[in-house]
């Protein structure tokens, strides 16, 4: 029998506030353990909740490129339960009133295109980080009370590859809109994946597991893919799933039980009654709506209809926020728009590292690398001079310096090349006989003799046109 | 004499010295201090301050459950007994910065889950009329220390009635502002949306005074009003001619002691013999009989949460055990007393998800429905009366009361729809009854403290109740 794999994804990630979600702490990555916290982290008895405003615009940002209904009224709930990282014994969430409700998200993957729904966006605050060791468990703080947005898909996905593609989407559309770092690896996005299997051509779904942990956009791969064979194994043997917590193990190459689930655990969920309900004003909203940036498909469509670059050329620009944005800056300064791009496209990410690409502007500037282009367009320096220059120009050197230095800039002035081509001429009398005479080799050699005499400099396609020119003037009758 | 007289004829050095005097004095007898506040640095840094400041080198006390940076702070309960404040609540500040002297923390019911002070860590508290009466609760030892003289000013919170009533108990001024006048930040919760911060005086014009010092906007805390502070204490010159006041009919009722009756009525004559028109006020006794269980529920419920951080681990007592869930298990088990224990139970049921639509929101529902009736019978009068209590302060071990009898539902309990409703309500001295005090309780429309006083102001003259104390111990 054929099984159809139903996927849901739980996404919680951190967003890039400067303080809190509920206290004026700040928020940071990897600072000195327990030095970003305060009273209100910490649950100090007596200590009250004070919403982050700035948390609020970007969930709402969040919602709006999720394409989510946004509930005008912000409420908050208490979640109840014991755990040495959750410092108030409960965790401020919106469990009765989501801030975003019903949105989607189209996602492309070798079979197509599909539309994802997105059952929830809420807020909430984060944990503590635990370090368990042989012995002991250590508790950081810092992390305790980070604004997080937690965005829960509909069981809309049916292959490993349209987990990954969702992931990406979102991790792409939230790093656009600015409001998170969506660093798996340190944990500023976490996944969750509900996966089951069903008979193909049934309604029903089936017992599903949900796998934690996930840290890369790989893992979620390997780990639907391993599932989706081990529930298969199940299946076909004729006996049941059990519906549990699983995690992905890297060296067993498969998904391994953490907790069986036992009924569902009664978190007391009940409003928040420090936090009265906040109206949201249609116009603040709008004016939230209206600061959106500009969003990848957006970008795309830019690319593609006013920019003219091939569909392919769009894709991988936008795929890389900082790549496509110093793409942008560097048309600010040329209109070799395609010239742009294929040097944004293959010749910068082939020296310059993902973590380094922020960092480009300080030495290679979008205006020097246009100013390059530019000469390139305009016929001065040659593709493959230009790949001489380019080391030293992401070096910082001006690119005058770097031709002067390198004397490789062409001779593209036509008296020039014409005075240079009539006395290689004059000395060849037997190679223009020969070029009348139906021997080709003969043009090379006239080209390779006027390139001597260039020092390698001329330009070889104004050479070639006058050569061209000359040879046919000259005519024996 | 109130605040700004005793300013005028004394240091603050004299002040402080004499209220640490008199509160060493009581102690033995009336067990009101948890901790004595050393007043050292606060004295010397009254050079910071103005000395036309409020509380210029006053004496006061903080009730057990306020955040007093570098001060124990135990809500009178065994497992915060080693609880240090790491930070100031917004009181406290606001207290100090009008150079208010911390003397001391004072007794209170566990948590403020209470109203007769016997379920403190530290022991009752002892009324001073009567060393073998309760002082009520919770906020006991703040209204005896006020009532026997030490100070003139107290914090208290009031949850149910736990300013209001121990208020009456003791023959001072307990007040509870509307809910949001004065933050809540820095105070040891006992149920979110009912807690209030409050305070204990011996006079009116000290009252007034005090919320001018207290209210206002905090952003440490979201319910907070925005609404502005006015001057309280201006022109409070008494008069009652122009008003129209209610008094609830069914608690009245509800009293069977005819010596509470005769003084109230004594005092609604003098009242209409100013010019004043007073009503009777009939309220819906089926929701008035609901006041309890509703509160019991929602309180219970908001307590629960609110009290989950207490688990011997990062914060409380520790208790040993095998693993985390174990530690968590005996150091509340060991912390907390079998009546909080109870409520925590209470609250827990209410909040499962099988019995959280039949409990906590019907509870919420009820409540709403109390709060829309009070409404109806506050519309059109400028506030409504009622004795604050059916009795003077019972006996310590006093258990004769029928908790299901109306005496008790209405008469002792109703004070709990201003905490419902967030209504402004005092208490005040309404007289005697075999030399035990009783007050009358006022509740006035949301964020019309002004008029409350004014009227307070009124009635103080007509009972001539100000500036009683009882001091113990000479």
């Amino acid at each position: 029998m054929n099984y159809e794999t139903v996927i849901g994804i739980e996404i919680h990630c951190e967003l890039k506030t400067k303080t809190k979600m509920f206290s004026s702490a700040p928020v940071s990555f990897a600072k000195h353990q327990n030095s970003c916290v305060n009273e209100i982290d910490l649950g100090h008895p007596g200590t009250l909740p004070s919403v982050n405003k700035e948390a609020v615009i970007q969930a709402l940002k969040a919602c709006m490129a999720l394409n989510c209904t946004i509930d005008p009224v912000l409420r908050f709930d208490r979640k109840n339960y014991y755990y040495p990282d959750l410092p108030k014994g409960y965790q401020i969430t919106q469990q009765f009133h989501p801030v975003g409700l019903r949105g989607s998200v189209t996602i492309e993957t070798a079979a197509g295109k599909r539309d994802v729904r997105i059952n929830r966006l809420h807020m909430e605050e984060d944990t503590a980080k635990q370090f368990h060791y042989a012995t002991e468990t250590w508790i950081d703080y810092n992390r305790a009370g980070t604004p997080l947005v937690e965005i829960v898909s509909e069981p809309d996905m049916r292959s490993a590859d349209e987990a990954v593609a969702f992931v990406e989407k979102l991790r792409t559309l939230l790093y656009y809109l600015g409001v998170s770092d969506v660093k798996m690896e340190e944990g500023s996005m976490r996944c969750d994946i509900n996966i089951s299997l069903r008979p193909e051509g049934t309604r029903e779904y089936g017992v599903k597991t949900e796998i934690k942990n996930l840290n890369s956009i790989n893992n979620i791969r390997l780990a639907v893919e391993s599932e989706i064979i081990r529930q298969t194994a199940i299946l076909a043997a004729g006996d049941k799933v059990e519906q549990a917590t699983r995690r992905y193990d890297d060296t067993l190459k498969t998904t391994v039980m953490m907790r069986k689930k036992e009924g569902n655990v009664d978190y007391k969920y009940f409003p928040e009654p420090n936090i009265p309900p906040i109206r949201l004003t249609a116009e603040w909203i709008e004016e939230i709506r209206s600061s959106l940036p500009e969003l990848p498909e957006q970008r795309s469509i830019r690319y593609t209809e006013i920019l003219g670059l091939s569909d392919y050329d769009a894709k991988i620009l936008t795929q890389n926020k900082e790549l496509s944005d110093y793409f942008d800056e560097v048309l600010n300064y040329t209109t070799f728009t395609k010239l742009a791009a294929n040097w944004c496209i293959s010749e910068l990410p082939a020296v310059v590292s993902q973590e380094n690409l922020s960092e480009l502007h300080t030495t290679l500037t979008p205006k020097s690398l246009a100013s390059m282009i530019d000469k390139i367009g305009q016929n001065v320096v040659s593709s493959k001079q230009a790949k001489e220059i380019f080391p030293h120009l992401i070096k910082g050197e001006s690119l005058q310096s770097i031709i002067d230095r390198l004397h490789i800039s062409q001779v593209s002035d036509t008296a020039e090349l014409s005075d240079i081509i009539n006395k290689t001429l004059d000395e060849q009398p037997q190679s223009i006989i020969d070029y009348h005479n139906g021997k080709d080799r003969a043009l090379g050699f006239l080209v390779g003799q006027i390139m001597k005499k260039t020092k390698g400099q001329a330009n070889p396609v104004i050479t070639n046109e006058l050569l061209l020119a000359e040879l046919k003037r000259r005519k024996p009758e | 004499m109130n605040i700004k007289e005793t300013k005028n004829i004394s240091t603050p050095n004299e002040r402080v010295e004499k209220a640490l005097k008199l509160a060493h004095q009581g102690q033995p007898f009336l067990n009101a201090v948890v901790t004595f506040v050393d007043p050292e640095n606060q004295l010397e840094n009254l050079k910071n301050i103005h000395p036309d400041a409020a509380f210029y080198g006053i004496p006061i006390v903080l009730k057990d459950n306020v955040n007093m940076k570098s001060i124990k702070t135990t809500a009178g309960s065994h497992i915060l007994a080693n609880y240090v404040s790491q930070y100031n609540a917004t009181i406290t500040d606001r207290l100090q910065a009008a150079g208010a002297i911390v003397i001391a923390k004072s007794s209170m019911d566990e948590l403020g889950m209470g109203g007769t002070n016997l379920t403190a860590a530290t022991g009752p508290v002892y009324n001073p009329y009567d060393l073998s009466r309760m002082s009520g609760g919770s906020s006991g030892g703040s209204a005896v220390l006020v009532a026997s003289g030490v100070v003139p000013f107290a914090i208290g919170t009031d949850t149910g009635d736990s300013v209001r009533k121990p208020a009456s108990f003791n023959g001072i001024i307990g007040v509870k502002p509307s809910y949001g006048r004065i933050s809540r930040y820095g105070i040891i919760p006992y149920a979110s949306s009912l807690d209030h911060v409050g305070y204990f005086t011996r006079n009116v014009a000290d009252a007034a005074l005090a919320l001018e010092v207290l209210a206002g906007r905090d952003d440490l805390d979201m319910t907070s009003s925005f609404e502005e502070v006015e001057k309280y204490s201006a022109n409070l010159n008494g008069d009652l001619s122009h008003r129209k006041i209610g008094y609830i009919a069914n608690v009245v009722r509800a009293i069977e002691n005819q010596d509470v009756l005769t003084m109230f009525n004594s005092l609604i004559e003098k009242v209409q013999s100013t010019g004043a028109e007073v009503v009777p006020i009939e309220m819906n006794e089926d929701l008035l009989n609901a006041i309890l269980p509703t509160y019991y529920i929602i309180a219970n419920s908001e307590a629960t949460a609110n009290h989950s951080n207490l688990d011997g681990l990062r914060f409380g007592v520790q208790q040993a055990g095998n693993d985390i869930e174990e530690i968590m298990s005996a150091s509340r088990t060991a912390g907390f007393g079998k009546l909080i224990r109870k409520r925590f139970v209470i609250g827990s049921f209410s909040l499962f998800v099988e019995n959280q639509e039949k409990l906590f929101r019907k509870a919420q529902k009820v409540r709403r429905l109390i709060v829309e009736d009070l409404y109806r019978a506050l519309n059109g009068v400028d506030g409504l009366l009622a004795p604050a209590s059916s009795c003077g302060a019972p006996k310590l071990q006093d258990n004769s009361l029928d908790q299901l009898s109306s005496r008790y539902l209405i008469a002792e309990n109703f004070m709990v729809i201003s905490n419902f409703s967030g209504t402004p309500s005092l208490t005040q001295p309404l007289g005697y009854v075999d030399g035990l005090p009783v007050g009358i309780n006022l509740i006035c429309h949301p964020f019309e403290e002004k008029k409350m006083f004014e009227i307070a102001a009124g009635l103080e003259k007509l009972t001539g109740l100000a500036d009683c104390i009882r001091e113990v111990g000479e």
